[in-house]
């Protein structure tokens, strides 16, 4: 399992389009994919679950990946959360 | 994707000038006077008319020799103002483009010379009781409909919620089961498998059951049972003759490298005749309920006519609220206080 804080970079934050994106990465993926911010854990595959964090520019959110794809998973979502 | 890969073909369109006698002769009050010739010789390909007053008068250059040409009473008040010669080489100017045929409008008396002229070049000419402007209006009408670019698609076509869906996908999908699904659920069946779409406009296109005749429209083919009569089995309130094609729904079979929608926020769009008609692709995954797909498919483009789009509107308030400042203080529940269980 790999568990990494990151700050959202995007100017106005984890929105529908990054969102949408990072859920079709993570779907290409077996492993488990969870996002959290202040202490509420969603799921890394459901769009809706991840817009529900309301992610702000410069919020913290902690990305978890864990399956025998963590690696690779992990090192492509984290681009996602850290784009511009 | 290949966005026309379920058009079959698209023939160029024309009818001939007996057709429209034969289809018109009441509507527009026409009675042939000369040329009977010509009537299976003389095709129309245009929903175009032409007034030929320039060609009388001895300008032939440019002219439009495929469309039918209208004499209303400018043009015979002109042909009176000649000499029996004149007159001739006037008509003969314009008859001898042997254009698909002439229409006298207004009951009008034929000009002298023309009768022998059009049955020499076989071309026919119709008398029309009907005045000039209303005269080209019907059969402008009449020819935009009959001479409409047309094609034929396979998949299936239902009247969801007055909303046309065009179900199309790769052959065993699961389109005619959808189709029959949605018809249980109260909506309306308008074709199945092959049908034949007309373009009524630059953005309008109408489809309706490819079939011959009305004992073999309305029928599905389900897989393992055979051939179903939908009108037998559900009555009249199942069945449509023709409905404009709205929403392409294509079902596609899922695999894990599939492209498809999470949000909505972008829309995609398909092309049938030229006409831009929005495209929902929807994954086919095992116990999912096409038809509920189907229906909220529907309902979510009647709400976009309406200028609401649910998935924009959700990001809207999403950028809002992540951008105000302390979006962890906000109060964004106020109801809650006077919702206590």
């Amino acid at each position: 399992m790999i568990q990494e804080k990151i700050i959202i970079k995007n100017e106005v934050g984890l929105h529908a389009r990054p969102a949408a994106q990072f859920v079709k990465i993570a779907e290409k993926y077996q492993s488990k994919v969870r996002l959290c911010k202040n202490g509420v854990w969603v799921n890394g595959k459901s769009v809706l679950g991840i817009l529900t964090l309301a992610a702000e520019h410069g919020s913290e959110v902690i990305l978890e990946v864990s399956g025998p794809d963590e690696l690779e998973a992990f090192n492509e979502l984290k681009k996602i959360l850290e784009a511009e | 994707m290949d966005e026309n890969k379920n058009f079959i073909e698209e023939p160029i369109k024309s009818i001939y000038v007996s057709t429209l006698f034969r289809d018109q002769k009441e509507n527009l009050k026409l009675e042939l006077i000369a040329g009977e010739e010509g009537l299976k010789l003389r095709k129309l390909v245009t929903p175009d008319i032409n007034r030929p007053g320039l060609a009388l008068a001895g300008f032939t250059q440019e002219f439009p020799k495929e469309r039918i040409q209208i004499l209303g009473s400018t043009e015979i008040s002109y042909l009176k103002t000649l000499s029996a010669t004149q007159r001739k080489n006037a008509i003969n100017n314009v008859v001898s483009f042997t254009p698909p045929c002439l229409i006298i409008a207004n009951e009008l008396t034929p000009p002298e010379g023309l009768v022998a002229l059009a049955n020499k070049y076989k071309v026919p000419v119709f008398k029309s009781a009907l005045e000039t402007t209303q005269l080209i209006h019907m059969l402008t009408t009449y020819l935009d409909y009959k001479l409409a670019p047309e094609t034929y698609l396979h998949g299936d076509l239902v009247d969801v919620y007055g909303v046309g869906l065009l179900l199309v996908g790769e052959s065993g999908i699961g389109k005619s089961e959808c189709a029959l699904d949605l018809v249980e659920r109260g909506h309306r069946l308008v074709a199945d498998d092959l049908i034949k779409v007309l373009k009524r406009s630059e953005v309008v296109i109408i489809g309706f059951s490819a079939a011959k005749s009305p004992k073999l429209k309305h029928h599905i083919e389900i897989r393992g049972v055979g051939i179903v009569d939908i009108y037998a089995l559900y009555g009249i309130r199942a069945i449509r003759m023709q409905k404009r094609i709205e929403v392409q729904v294509e079902l596609v079979r899922y695999t894990k490298d599939l492209d498809y929608e999470r949000v909505g926020i972008e829309d995609k769009y398909t092309e049938i005749l030229g006409v831009k008609i929005p495209l929902v692709q929807i994954p086919v995954i095992p116990g999912k309920n096409l038809a509920l797909v189907c229906e909220v498919i529907a309902k979510n483009y009647l709400l976009k006519i309406l200028g609401y789009s649910p998935a924009k509107s959700f990001n809207e308030e999403l950028v809002r609220l992540m951008t105000q400042k302390n979006i962890e203080e906000a109060k964004i529940d106020p109801w809650i206080d006077y919702d206590i269980e």
